[in-house]
């Protein structure tokens, strides 16, 4: 869907080797927070195909284990990490694949906007990081992005 | 700066070129073909400056560059360039965009569960 592709911005700030995601969301923070942080609710969103997760277990304090693990007839890919700050509603920090990660919401008028900051510390982690972070098999080239900025012209 | 560190550098470069609506727009026309600053000003409604604003960064993110012509200086595409970006950075944020998307849909079921139980749930816990 064209509006869709629209919605997410992804930026790459040089200097901090971070990789920033923003998407606006039409729900207040508290809600936004609970759906990252309540094993329930992110077993229902966090696969990109939208398969509910097989496992997911939250220890939801400083110090607390994270593991996202989906299935799919591809294989098993799984996301872990430890929490790091917790600050409903607007304030989540963790560690996971060598990075640190920082979700921040801040609400006006009743929508949400979150914005996902993914520090790399190093150009090498960045690089490394994207690779990881991509499901195997959904590497796409340049018929993508010519899909993608087509998209963006309607 | 190592190799990585210059690939990163030009990456975040190409990134942040991609990351105004107004140049991915310019990009997909020159996908069509190349085209003179003329040539985008009228489609795009943008002044002059304003374009050659867009294409100077897009030429330094190596997206663009300038055609052979020396008197129209048409600008196009380096689909290489395109490739490079598209390798990194497209299924990446494909891949969140469709985290995204689902969690759209499961705020909206959250609201809905939440007004149908909020009467109940208001007596019984003193919160909606």
């Amino acid at each position: 869907m064209a509006r869709a592709v629209a919605d997410t911005k992804v930026v790459v700030d040089r200097d901090t080797h971070t990789i920033v995601l923003v998407r606006m969301f039409a729900a207040p923070c508290e809600q936004v927070f609970e759906a990252w942080t309540r094993p329930e609710h992110v077993a229902c969103w966090w696969d990109p195909a939208g398969q509910p997760l097989a496992e997911c277990e939250i220890d939801l304090r400083p110090g607390g284990a994270f593991r996202f693990v989906n299935r799919h007839s591809s294989g098993a890919h799984q996301f872990a990490g430890v929490y790091r700050e917790i600050a409903p509603p607007h304030y989540l920090v963790f560690e996971a694949m060598g990075t640190v990660g920082r979700i921040v919401l801040e609400q006006t008028d009743g929508k949400t906007r979150l914005s996902v900051r993914i520090e790399c510390g190093s150009a090498a982690k960045l690089e490394q990081f994207l690779k990881m972070g991509i499901d195997a098999g959904t590497a796409k080239t340049l018929d993508n992005l010519v899909a993608y900025v087509s998209a963006m012209r309607r | 700066m190592t190799i990585n560190e210059l690939r990163a550098d030009q990456l975040s470069k190409a990134f942040s070129a991609l990351a105004d609506p107004t140049r991915r727009a310019i990009l997909a026309r020159l996908l069509v073909s190349e085209a003179t600053v003329s040539e985008l000003v009228t489609p795009f409604e943008l002044s002059q400056p304003t374009i050659s604003q867009h294409l100077r960064v897009l030429e330094d993110a190596g997206f663009i560059e300038r055609g052979r012509d020396a008197q129209r200086r048409p600008r196009k595409l380096v689909a290489i360039a395109l490739k490079d970006v598209a390798d990194w950075l497209e299924p990446f944020r494909r891949q969140w965009e469709g985290r995204f998307d689902n969690l759209d849909r499961h705020l909206a079921r959250m609201s809905k569960k939440e007004k149908q139980h909020g009467a109940s749930s208001r007596r019984h816990q003193g919160r909606g």
